[in-house]
């Protein structure tokens, strides 16, 4: 309908169009030639070379269970609902700690435990923390053979010995 | 359940011994959904007859994410990661898109500086959205280098991008009232050298790509979609002024604080081949890059410290009423048809009007008469993210 | 503006008994609603009109509000000294079996997008060429979008949310949610 397979062409256009076709390679030939040696690449060697991510980078989800006060609003907040909180009250008379910044620890976590798999990295449960012990770590390299694995229970020992690792300096 | 509406089933070939009399049919092809050039999982099933196109069907679907439905049981804030999945090259104007459409139901007053920065943010992500189409566009014509440049500057967006916001595509930045993180200074000065940077690059990508001849002979006077045509299937953005219309939203319905910027909106004009045609739809958005410096330009010298948040209730309810909000996004015209009820914390029906599927129900239109690659051509040329076109 | 315009409709389209939809909150868009039997002849008007006319559809987008459906049909106009939008609707009080006459032949976008509704909202389009699903496969039931849509258990010998694949935390989850929203609201009650 609106291709124009062959054009007819006269001999100086037909030239013409030649020239221009030599030139106009020539040029960007010539570009990419001064690539051989002229520029610095850009790649680098991933394992060995690693890129420092920047401080506002959301990797995986971290969860100081110290300081958690139980409040539900991250598991209300996530769009995917991969966060799963259970608390128990505690039992009347015992001490009530306090967070970092100071607020009350009124229950007791039993469960703290985020689907990585599911996660969607979008940070809205790290903003609605009030004592922010929710927070985005640096850890990117987290990998598992099943998907059950993807499970964090950060009330878990191991989770606890490795957040020297995990949570942002 | 259905099967082919428009062709029919083709025709019995008669054998005959007279060769002359021999009956042709149509090849049935199919192009997707794991076809390089399409650029996503778009099935397009072509009819052809020898090498020349005689329908082309495209079949969508294979990315649909039922993302009206989810936001239907979501609440305001918690769309928002999800619109950032439909234009994944282009998550910032798609953010706005949507933050606009429930401000202005809000009636919530965004400050001066957070608007800049949308701006800013907006502009800066459509330079990137368009290095990917510049990129993926002499890719499926055969050209490797282009690519390879164009994800160098564009990752230099994303970099700047992930250190503002977080992420490196779906950055859930722009929220309803503001933004969530401040740029500092020095991200701000860093983005004024990208700026100047990207100047000296696109004269480099025009030398390289723009003028070839090769490129010139697979685009020029390939895929024609004229105004009238534009008009007819409802398409914008760069097709529309690739067909040589100057319409563009920011321009002839400014929102936010466009008003106060000076740029031009590129038109083809048909210096090579004809306007509507592949190769002023590539010019074009080449065009815009530099039209989108200009306009981060002048943000930066307008930029002034202040509050990036404006007064947003902590549970978001709407009151009753429906919106229809535009904005231009690279690919052209975003709509959010959003229908909200009283006192509702979800959306009651959220429909996206993305331009790309109104681009992709032009190709049928197009596809007539063309050879398969330039079809091939039709079809990158109009830019489809097909996360857009499924939702 | 929207006023003049449904007069204009009325006069020149006498069956489409335009009506305007004034929104209740002035951020709000009003819109207006027109007969459904005669929505080819308000495009078509619409479309060719000198006085006010639209020359693209942007959008065809439905609504489900459980008594009766709703399609609305964006309009704008792609002019540089009037560029004016509308949205225009028809109301279909029959949730069972909506149809309504399709416009592809004034607005040619209309066709994918009244395939859209289509697939999501199961509003027939009378005289459309291409009568098809776009979004879901060709042999999906029901129509997604509907407020009472319930998905189906199987599709095509698959059984949709099989108990090995299910995430039954979450289950749990929204239990315990409840059990803890009940506790509370109890402990409140009791102060």
């Amino acid at each position: 309908m609106n291709t124009s397979v062959h054009e007819t062409s006269s001999v100086k256009e037909y030239f013409a169009s030649l020239a221009n076709g030599i030139t106009t390679t020539v040029k960007g030939m010539w570009i990419t030639f001064r690539y051989v040696w002229g520029v610095k690449s850009v790649s680098i060697e991933y394992p060995e070379v690693r890129e420092v991510l920047p401080e506002r980078a959301r990797m995986r989800l971290f969860n100081d269970a110290q300081n958690c006060i139980s409040c539900t609003q991250c598991a209300m907040a996530c769009p995917v609902d991969c966060i799963y909180i259970a608390s128990e009250k505690k039992p009347e008379g015992s001490e009530i700690k306090k967070t970092s910044n100071g607020q009350p620890i009124r229950l007791t976590l039993t469960q703290f435990v985020i689907d990585t798999a599911l996660c969607c990295y979008c940070g809205l449960c790290t903003t609605v923390c009030p004592t922010e012990c929710l927070t985005h770590s640096h850890d990117y390299e987290f990998s598992q053979y099943t998907i059950d694995n993807m499970k964090y229970d950060y009330l878990a020992p191991d989770v606890i010995a490795w957040r020297d690792r995990i949570v942002k300096s | 359940m259905q099967t082919r509406w428009d062709v029919g089933e083709p025709e019995k070939p008669t054998i005959n011994k007279d060769t002359e009399q021999l009956k042709s049919e149509l090849l049935r092809l199919n192009m997707g959904p794991q076809h390089p050039a399409t650029h996503g999982v778009l099935r397009i099933e072509i009819w052809t007859d020898s090498e020349i196109v005689a329908h082309a069907i495209p079949h969508l679907g294979y990315l649909h994410r039922c993302m009206e439905k989810h936001s239907e049981n979501l609440d305001y804030r918690g769309v928002i990661p999800f619109v950032d999945r439909l234009d994944y090259l282009a998550s910032m104007n798609m953010e706005w898109g949507y933050a606009m459409a429930i401000e202005k139901m809000l009636g919530t007053e965004v400050p001066r500086r957070a608007e800049l920065l949308r701006i800013l943010t907006a502009e800066l992500q459509r330079i990137a959205s368009h290095l990917m189409a510049f990129g993926t566009y002499a890719l499926d014509l055969g050209a490797f280098t282009p690519f390879l440049y164009a994800f160098e500057e564009r990752e230099k967006i994303l970099r700047l991008f992930e250190e503002v916001s977080g992420a490196r595509l779906l950055y859930n930045y722009i929220w309803i009232g503001g933004l969530w993180n401040d740029w500092t200074d020095d991200q701000i000065a860093r983005v004024s050298q990208f700026c100047d940077n990207m100047e000296e690059e696109a004269k480099k990508y025009h030398d390289l790509v723009s003028m070839n001849k090769i490129f010139v002979q697979r685009t020029a006077n390939v895929g024609i979609m004229s105004v009238q045509d534009c008009f007819d299937y409802g398409a914008t953005g760069p097709i529309l002024r690739g067909a040589g219309y100057k319409w563009d939203l920011r321009k002839n319905k400014p929102y936010s604080l466009y008003n106060e910027f000076d740029f031009d909106v590129p038109v083809g004009t048909g210096e090579v081949g004809v306007p509507g045609d592949c190769w002023n739809r590539y010019i074009v958005r080449m065009k815009e890059v530099i039209e989108s410096i200009k306009i981060i330009r002048q943000v930066i010298e307008k930029l002034e410290p202040g509050s990036i948040m404006g007064k947003v209730p902590k549970i978001i309810k709407l009151p009753e009423g429906e919106i229809y909000s535009r904005s231009e996004c690279p690919r052209g015209e975003l709509g959010f048809h959003l229908v909200s009820k009283a006192d509702g914390k979800t959306p009651y029906r959220l429909k996206v009007k993305s331009p790309c599927f109104t681009h992709t129900s032009m190709l049928p239109h197009v596809a007539p008469g063309q050879m398969i690659a330039d079809f091939v051509a039709t079809v990158g040329s109009i830019d489809i993210v097909l996360g857009e076109v499924d939702r | 503006m929207l006023n003049e315009l449904a007069n204009l409709i009325n006069k020149n389209v006498p069956s489409a008994k335009a009506v305007v939809n004034v929104a209740a909150e002035a951020k709000a868009d009003s819109s207006i609603t027109v007969d459904a039997s005669s929505i080819h002849a308000v495009a078509k008007f619409l479309r060719n009109n000198s006085e006010m006319p639209f020359n693209a559809l942007q959008c065809v987008s439905g609504v489900d509000y459980v008594e009766w459906m709703e399609v609305c049909y964006m309009l704008a106009n792609f002019d540089v000294n009037a560029p004016h939008e509308l949205i225009l609707k028809v109301k279909l009080t029959d949730r069972v079996n909506p149809t309504v006459d399709s416009i592809v032949d004034v607005y040619a976008a209309a066709n994918f997008q009244e395939r859209e509704v289509y697939d999501m909202f199961g509003v027939t389009f009378k005289n459309h060429p291409d009568h098809r699903r776009i979004l879901c496969p060709d042999d999906w039931e029901g129509f997604p979008l509907r407020k009472d849509y319930v998905y189906p258990k199987n599709y095509n010998g698959m059984e949709v949310f099989p108990d090995n694949k299910m995430n039954f935390e979450d289950r749990e989850f929204i239990v315990r949610q409840d059990m803890i929203k009940k506790a509370q609201e109890a402990s409140s009650t009791k102060q």
